[in-house]
């Protein structure tokens, strides 16, 4: 039963992303030569989490029990030994009201021993999971939100508005559009960062017309090329207006449609 | 001593010499007058000493008789095969067995039935949890589909050269994310290495 409704899902999502293709297929072959496209560049620089995100309700609930029954099936170790050995001593030496024996006295007890090693850990400190970046809500910070993916967003004129987009750029002549994704990015947000592109080809597409004064010059519209990147290290400018932002914050700041292209190939954490 | 005997003796210091021809020692004159005698650095040849057959053939099978020795040692050890610790239940377990079993009353029917549910539970979030995965891969190829044929639309020479391989990209590493987030400017306590790798006979 598990395969077949594995079977089932895949199948049809696959199906229904062919019938999808091949109506855009149509449509482009409807598009007519004559159309002329702007071509753009966009590069969506992700950070990847850094900590693991807490388990949930189930997670935990199962994870326990797999614990308790690791420790049902285990045998005492040799420390477990040892404490009810030293109980057992103990009890002995009450009874019998004797005199201590010093050398039993001086050596460390198991007992001594978890406590010295528990008082070790409460001294180790932890870096916290929420930073003062989370606290502060500082979202030019790339130490805000340690287990989410966060994408890189910078304030951009796009005709007479500003948007919050991924940095994007016009490509010139004798670019690919992967060369142009770097251009881009290195001179929009400075040489300061270093980045792994995954693969030369576009992870995504968002086209739109332009107004119709532009398009009455020859121009119908542009055609944004989304690649993805993967944060390294080093940092944006600062005369750059610039965010990180994750998923639920991206979609309350981007453009609709652009959010809706992106959404298809940004991962959900 | 006779007075002219006095003279001979200093002649050689006086700067005019008439009766003498001066005699040179130079390297500057052509052709040199003088030659010099090559050094050989060697001495004659020793003679060889002449071995008994008998002692150099008694001293070949010795050292055969060692390799073949040796040898046999070798494939001795060949069949016998390195143990697998992890496969084996150390000895200790088993003479201790009655002192480590933990005396654990039997689980009441309530906390079976909770286990069982509680692993049907999970499976079916695990099966969730995978087909979401494997959506969200169908909707990103899906997407970059889209991409490319949006981009052969416009331009055939784009669209080969995106589809090339990024080679950049191969000796990929990543480290994937952890517990705890490291802290800043922790230095970390010195520790020592200490290789405790058994070594068994006949290894090389």
């Amino acid at each position: 039963m598990f395969r077949q409704s594995l079977r089932f899902c895949t199948g049809f999502s696959f199906s229904k992303a062919k019938a999808l293709l091949q109506h855009d297929a149509r449509w482009l072959a409807t598009e007519s030569a004559n159309i002329k496209w702007d071509l753009m560049s966009a590069v969506c620089l992700e950070r990847h989490p850094i900590i693991s995100k807490p388990l949930n309700e189930l997670e935990a609930k199962y994870q326990a029990m797999l614990n308790q029954i690791e420790y049902e099936n285990s045998m005492k170790s040799d420390h477990e030994i040892r404490i009810e050995l030293e109980k057992q001593l103990l009890q002995s030496q009450n009874q019998q009201n004797t005199e201590i024996d010093l050398d039993v006295v001086i050596k460390q007890t198991a007992q001594d021993f978890v406590d010295a090693s528990e008082e070790e850990v409460k001294n180790f400190k932890f870096a916290p999971k929420i930073t003062e970046a989370d606290e502060k809500n500082v979202k030019t910070s790339l130490k805000r939100k340690l287990d989410k993916n966060l994408v890189l967003l910078v304030e951009q004129n796009v005709g007479n508005k500003t948007y919050w987009i991924p940095p994007q750029g016009l490509r010139s002549d004798g670019e690919t559009l992967r060369q142009t994704a770097e251009r881009v990015l290195s001179n929009i947000c400075g040489q300061g960062l270093t980045v792994q592109f995954y693969g030369n080809a576009p992870i995504g597409v968002y086209k739109y017309r332009y107004p119709k004064d532009i398009r009455d010059q020859g121009l119908y519209g542009a055609k944004i090329f989304y690649f993805l990147a993967k944060y390294i290290n080093g940092n944006v400018e600062e005369t750059v207006k610039y965010q990180w932002l994750d998923k639920e914050e991206l979609q309350a700041i981007l453009p609709q449609g652009i959010h809706k292209s992106m959404s298809q190939f940004l991962i959900a954490d | 001593m006779s007075c002219s005997g006095i003279l001979t003796a200093f002649s050689r210091l006086t700067i005019y010499n008439r009766s003498n021809p001066i005699r040179n020692i130079s390297t500057n004159t052509i052709p040199v007058f003088f030659r010099i005698t090559d050094s050989l650095l060697a001495e004659p040849l020793k003679k060889k000493k002449k071995l008994d057959p008998a002692i150099v053939k008694q001293r070949e099978e010795r050292k055969k008789r060692k390799l073949e020795k040796l040898i046999k040692r070798l494939e001795k050890h060949a069949k016998q095969l390195k143990p697998v610790d992890e496969m084996e239940i150390p000895l200790k377990l088993i003479d201790e067995r009655k002192i480590r079993l933990r005396q654990i009353s039997p689980l009441s029917p309530e906390v079976i039935d909770e286990r069982v549910l509680l692993q049907k539970e999970w499976a079916k979030y695990k099966l969730n949890q995978n087909l979401a995965n494997i959506q969200k891969l169908d909707y990103i190829m899906y997407s970059q589909q889209r991409a490319l044929d949006e981009l052969k639309a416009v331009s055939e020479d784009l669209y080969n050269e995106a589809i090339q391989l990024d080679i950049r990209m191969l000796p990929h590493t990543t480290t994937g994310p952890v517990r705890t987030p490291p802290i800043e400017n922790y230095d970390s306590p010195d520790g020592d290495y200490t290789d405790i790798t058994r070594k068994f006979e006949g290894e090389t």
